[in-house]
C-alpha cells in the first residue's frame, strides 16, 4: 500500500482514490481526481497550468531544493524490521515535516516581502498626502501626529445627575 | 477418397431454377444489343453465339452433377450397400441416366440449331430459330426435374451420413432394439445419441472414437435388429445389417440379460443364431447388458444354456482367428451401463482383440515380411557371469530414507489448520518463521501510512544522524530570519494611523462617486441648487458634525450660519427640522400656563425655505396653481393619519379622497396644510370659514373670496400667505366640535 504521487497536480493519492492509465509505452500515469484526469486528456501541459505544484516550483512560487526532500527517497532495497529503527523513524518523519512547512512558508514570505514592504511605503505616503480629507489644517497645527482629531461632546449636567441613583 | 465426399456435392437445383439461371446467364454474358441493319454474318453470329452458350452452360452442370454423385460400383462396397438400402441403386442409377440424357439432348439440338443458324437469311428469322433452340433445351430440363428434385434430396441425406472410414479399426455395437447399445456408446465416447425408453430410438448409424493404447477406434452404433427373415427387414435394420457385412470390426453382440427391453433372452438368442454368419472372421463379444437388474447368475437354467450356447459359437470365432485357446473371459462379459459397472472392461477387450486380429492379419501379410526385415534389436551378450547391478550411492539411499521418516513426523502447517479449525476459520501466521535481531519483534506491527508519506521512503539506518543535522541547520536558519524580521519591522503604520488611513480612502472613495454621479448627469439632468436645498440636507446640526469630525470647534460657525438666517430663534420651541420626524407626545410637559402654550404655538422660522407652492426653478411647474395642484394630486390616494399640532395636539384625520362637494374642498386645503408652513391659526380660520361651527366665541374672520364647492382640477390660486405679524391671535375650540 503506498501513496502515490499525481502526474498532474502532485497531490497525494491515497489508495481507492483516483485512475491510475498505463500508456502503451507502459508508463504509468496516476491521477488524484477526474479534474487531474480531464485536463490530461486535454493534453494540457501542468507546468502551464496555474495550479498545479509542477507550476508553482517552475515559477519559483514554492520552494524547489532542500535538504528535506532528500529524506523521502523510494528505496528499492527492502531493510530488516528493527524496532528501533522504526520508532525513531516514525517520529522523525514529523519532525521533519514540520521543519519542511516551515521552510516552505518561510519561502513564500520572503516572497512576498518585497510587496509588503512596497504597499507600506505606498500607504504611508498617501497617508501624508490626504491628512487634510480628515483633519483640518488648524488641528493638525495643534496636534501634529498623523491620527484622526478627536470630537469633543458636550455631556449636560442634569443626564449624570440622574445616572448616580442607578449606578447603586 | 471418394466416401468424403458426400459433403462435397454442390447443390442441384430444381428444373425451374436450372433453367432460370442457366437464361439469364446467357442474357448477362453474351451481347445483347442487336439492330436489322447489321450485316447478316454478323447477325448469324451473334444468334450462334448465344445457342452455343446456353448449351455449354447446360453441358457443365449437368457434367459437374453426373460427376459428383458418386457411382455406386466405384465406391467401397459398404458405402454402395448403404447407399443402396437407403436410396435404391436403381433409381439412383436411374436418375443419373436421365441426367447423362439430357445432357446429350441438350448437345443435339444446339448442333442441329447453330447448322441451320448458319443459314438464316435475316434478323427475325435468326431470332425465331435461337428462340426455338433455347426453348427445346428448357424443356428438355423440365422433362427432367423430378430427377432432379430426387438427387437434391439424396445429396442432403448424403451430406449428413456419418463419416466412416471403412477400413480403419471399428468396433460394432448391435443387438435388439432397447438393450442398450446407445448408453453403451455414450459412456465410452463423447458421442451423444439419443437414449430413450422407446424402441427403434437410434434410426441409423452413429459414429463415436474411443481411443485404447494410443489408437483411435471407430465406435459404430447401429439400430436395433429385430428376429425376421431377410426379405421382411425395413431400411433401418437394413442400415446395420449393412455394416455388419461389410465392415471388418470387432463385434458385440448386446444381450439384455433382465429382459426389460421387452424381448427374452430366447428371442434374442435366436437373433443372434440367424445372424451369425454375418461375423465370421469378426473378433465377437457377447456383452450382457443391464446386470444392475438381473445379475448373470440369477437366470433361469433355460436361458442359461441359451447363453451358453452362444458363448460356445463365439468361441468358435476366436478359435477359428488366431488359433490360440483365448481365456473364456474374452468372450462373454457382463456390464451394466446405468451403474457403469464393466464398461471399461468391455471396451478394452473389444479393442484388444481387434487389435490382435488386425495385427496377426498385418504379420501374414507380405508387407509386414518388408518391414520386418529392416528391423533388429541388439541384446547384448553377457560376457561373464558376473552380476552388475546399477550402482546408487550410499549417501542417497540413507537420505531417501530419512526423508520418509521425516515426512511422517514433521507436522505441517496443514495439519495445524485442521486442528484449528479448518480453511476458513484458521489463518496461518505468516510472521512465525522471520529472522530478526529480537523475537518480540516478530509481531509488530509497522504502519506503512503517516501523515500523507510512505513509511517505507523513510526508513535508513542514519535517519537519526541525518535529523540531528538537519536540525542544527534549522536552527540557524531561524536565528538569520529573526534577525531579518527585527530589521524589518519598523516601517508599519501604528493603529491609529491605520484608521485615519481608512478614512482617508473612505472619503476619497466617496468624492470620487460623487464626481462621476456629478460627471454624468451634467448635461442630461438639471440639479436643483443648492440654494433651495429640498432635502433638507443642509443644516446647522450637519454642519456641526461635520467640523467637529474634522477637529475643528463648530460652535462659533453654527452661531454665526444661525443669526445670519431668517427668523429669531426663541424659547423652547422645536426647530423646524424635528417637526415633521418627531412623535413628541408629552402632554402637560413643560407648559404651565395656557398663554405660554399658546404663544409657542406661534412659531418662527430659524430658517428659511420657500412656502411649498413657491415655484423652484429646475422642477418643472409652470406655475404655483400648478405645483399645488401637482401636490394634491399626487398625494391624494394615500391615507393621511396624522395631523401634528405645534406641542403634541395631535388632531388624528383621517381623510380620504371622495369626491365633489365641501369635502373635496376640505381635503384639498388639509392636503396643502400638510406641506406647508403656514401657520396654524390660519388652517383654523380656513375651516371656520368652511365648516359650521357651533359659537365659541371665536371673533368673527373676514371672509375670504373662495368657493364652497371645487372640482378638482379646478383649484383656486392659493392665497398668498398674509403677513404674520399681522395675525390676530385666536384660541382654538376643543377638538371635539369639529367633525
Amino acid at each position: 500500500m503506498r501513496i502515490e504521487k499525481c502526474w498532474f497536480c502532485s497531490s497525494t493519492v491515497y489508495p481507492g482514490h483516483g485512475i491510475q492509465f498505463v500508456r502503451n509505452d507502459a508508463k504509468i500515469f496516476r491521477f488524484c481526481r477526474s479534474k487531474c484526469h480531464k485536463n490530461f486528456k486535454m493534453k494540457r501541459n501542468p507546468r502551464k497550468v496555474k495550479w498545479t505544484k509542477a507550476y508553482r516550483r517552475l515559477h519559483g512560487k514554492d520552494m524547489t531544493q532542500d535538504s528535506t526532500f532528500e529524506f523521502e527517497r523510494k528505496r528499492n532495497r527492502p531493510e530488516r524490521y528493527d524496532r528501533n529503527l522504526a520508532e525513531n523513524t516514525l517520529k522523525a518523519i514529523k519532525k521533519i515535516d514540520k521543519i519542511r512547512s516551515d521552510r516552505a512558508s518561510d519561502h513564500i514570505k520572503n516572497r512576498l516581502k518585497t510587496g509588503k514592504v512596497q504597499r507600506q511605503k505606498e500607504a504611508r505616503k498617501q497617508l501624508e498626502q490626504g491628512i487634510h480629507l480628515v483633519k483640518a489644517p488648524l488641528a493638525l497645527a495643534q496636534d501634529s501626529s498623523l491620527h484622526l482629531p478627536k470630537i469633543k461632546v458636550n455631556v449636560s449636567q442634569a443626564q449624570t445627575e440622574g445616572n448616580q441613583p442607578m449606578e447603586e | 477418397m471418394v466416401q468424403y465426399n458426400f459433403k462435397k456435392i454442390t447443390v442441384v437445383p430444381n428444373g425451374k431454377d436450372f433453367v432460370d439461371i442457366i437464361l439469364s446467364r446467357t442474357q448477362r454474358q453474351t451481347p445483347t444489343v442487336v439492330h436489322k441493319g447489321y450485316a447478316i454474318s454478323r447477325l448469324r453470329q451473334f444468334y450462334m453465339r448465344k445457342v452455343k452458350y446456353t448449351q455449354q452452360n447446360f453441358h457443365e452442370k449437368l457434367s459437374t452433377i453426373i460427376e459428383e454423385f458418386p457411382r455406386l460400383d466405384e465406391i467401397h462396397p459398404f458405402y454402395a450397400d448403404l447407399l443402396h438400402v437407403l436410396y435404391n441403386k436403381d433409381h439412383y442409377k436411374l436418375a443419373l441416366g436421365q441426367i447423362n440424357t439430357a445432357r446429350n439432348l441438350i448437345s443435339k439440338i444446339a448442333k442441329d440449331y447453330v447448322k441451320l443458324l448458319k443459314y438464316g437469311d435475316s434478323l427475325y428469322r435468326c431470332k425465331s430459330l435461337k428462340v426455338a433452340a433455347l426453348g427445346r433445351m428448357c424443356t428438355v430440363i423440365k422433362r427432367i426435374g423430378p430427377s432432379l428434385a430426387y438427387l437434391e434430396q439424396i445429396r442432403q441425406h448424403m451430406a449428413r451420413l456419418p463419416s466412416i472410414d471403412p477400413n480403419t479399426r471399428t468396433i460394432l455395437i448391435c443387438g435388439y432394439p432397447n438393450v442398450g447399445k446407445s448408453s453403451f456408446m455414450n459412456k465410452i465416447t463423447r458421442a451423444d445419441v439419443d437414449v430413450q425408453p422407446y424402441a427403434f430410438t437410434t434410426k441409423s448409424l452413429f459414429v463415436g472414437h474411443t481411443d485404447y493404447k494410443y489408437l483411435r477406434y471407430q465406435v459404430i452404433d447401429t439400430p436395433g435388429i429385430l428376429d425376421r427373415p431377410f426379405e421382411d427387414r425395413n431400411i433401418i435394420e437394413m442400415c446395420s445389417i449393412t455394416a455388419l457385412a461389410h465392415l471388418r470390426a470387432a463385434v458385440l453382440f448386446f444381450l439384455d440379460i433382465s429382459g426389460s427391453c421387452g424381448y427374452s433372452i430366447a428371442q434374442q438368442a435366436a437373433l443372434f443364431h440367424s445372424i451369425k454368419s454375418l461375423f465370421m472372421n469378426k473378433p465377437l463379444i457377447i456383452v450382457c447388458n443391464k446386470t444392475d437388474l438381473q445379475p448373470l447368475d440369477g437366470i433361469s437354467e433355460e436361458d442359461r444354456k441359451l447363453v451358453t450356447e452362444m458363448k460356445t459359437e463365439a468361441m468358435k470365432t476366436v478359435i477359428g482367428q488366431g488359433g490360440e485357446p483365448e481365456n473364456e473371459e474374452g468372450v462373454l462379459l457382463t456390464m451394466s451401463t446405468l451403474t457403469e459397472d464393466g464398461v471399461i472392461a468391455v471396451k478394452n477387450a473389444a479393442c484388444e482383440r481387434l487389435l490382435n486380429q488386425r495385427v496377426e492379419l498385418k504379420k501374414k501379410s507380405k508387407k509386414m515380411n518388408d518391414c520386418r526385415n529392416r528391423f533388429h534389436v541388439a541384446l547384448p551378450k553377457p560376457r561373464d557371469q558376473k552380476e552388475r547391478p546399477p550402482c546408487i550411492p550410499q549417501a542417497v539411499l540413507e537420505a531417501k530414507t530419512k526423508q520418509a521418516e521425516e515426512e511422517k513426523k514433521r507436522k505441517t502447517e496443514k495439519d495445524l489448520e485442521e486442528e484449528n479449525g479448518g480453511a476458513g476459520v484458521y489463518s496461518a501466521s505468516l510472521k512465525k518463521n522471520y529472522i530478526l535481531a529480537s523475537d518480540e519483534w516478530k509481531e509488530d506491527v509497522l504502519p506503512e501510512i503517516l501523515d500523507g508519506h510512505n513509511v517505507y521512503d523513510f526508513i535508513d539506518p542514519d535517519i537519526l544522524l541525518r535529523l540531528e543535522e538537519l536540525e542544527r541547520e534549522e536552527g540557524l536558519r531561524q536565528a538569520e530570519e529573526e534577525a531579518d524580521d527585527f530589521e524589518m519591522d519598523g516601517e508599519e503604520l501604528s493603529p491609529e494611523e491605520q484608521e485615519a488611513l481608512a478614512e482617508i480612502r473612505k472619503k476619497k472613495n466617496l468624492l470620487i462617486q460623487q464626481h462621476r454621479m456629478k460627471k454624468s448627469t451634467a448635461e442630461s439632468r438639471p440639479v436643483v441648487p443648492r440654494k433651495f436645498d429640498t432635502d433638507r440636507k443642509f443644516t446647522t446640526k450637519r454642519m456641526g458634525r461635520q467640523l467637529s469630525t474634522l477637529g475643528l470647534d463648530p460652535s462659533l460657525a453654527i452661531n454665526r450660519a444661525r443669526s445670519k438666517s431668517r427668523g429669531r430663534k426663541r424659547e423652547r420651541s422645536v426647530e423646524r427640522g424635528e417637526a415633521d420626524g418627531g412623535d413628541t407626545m408629552d402632554i402637560d410637559g413643560n407648559q404651565e400656563s395656557k398663554k405660554l402654550r399658546l404663544r409657542s404655538m406661534s412659531r418662527s422660522r430659524s430658517r428659511s425655505r420657500p412656502p411649498i407652492t413657491e415655484v423652484v426653478p429646475g422642477e418643472g411647474l409652470k406655475d404655483s396653481a400648478q405645483k399645488s395642484y401637482s401636490y394634491i394630486e399626487t398625494k391624494a390616494p394615500v391615507l393621511w393619519e396624522t395631523f401634528h399640532w405645534k406641542d403634541g395636539q395631535a388632531l388624528r384625520h383621517e381623510i380620504k379622497l371622495c369626491s365633489g362637494g365641501e369635502r373635496s374642498f376640505t381635503f384639498s386645503i388639509f392636503a396643502a396644510l400638510m406641506f406647508s408652513d403656514i401657520d396654524v391659526d390660519l388652517v383654523a380660520r380656513r375651516l371656520q370659514q368652511l365648516l359650521p361651527l357651533p359659537k365659541t366665541g371665536l371673533p368673527p374672520l373676514p371672509q375670504p373670496t373662495i368657493p364652497t364647492v371645487l372640482k378638482p382640477g379646478l383649484l383656486p390660486p392659493f392665497p398668498s400667505i398674509p403677513n404674520l405679524s399681522s395675525a390676530p391671535k385666536v384660541t382654538l375650540p376643543p377638538l371635539s366640535s369639529f367633525p
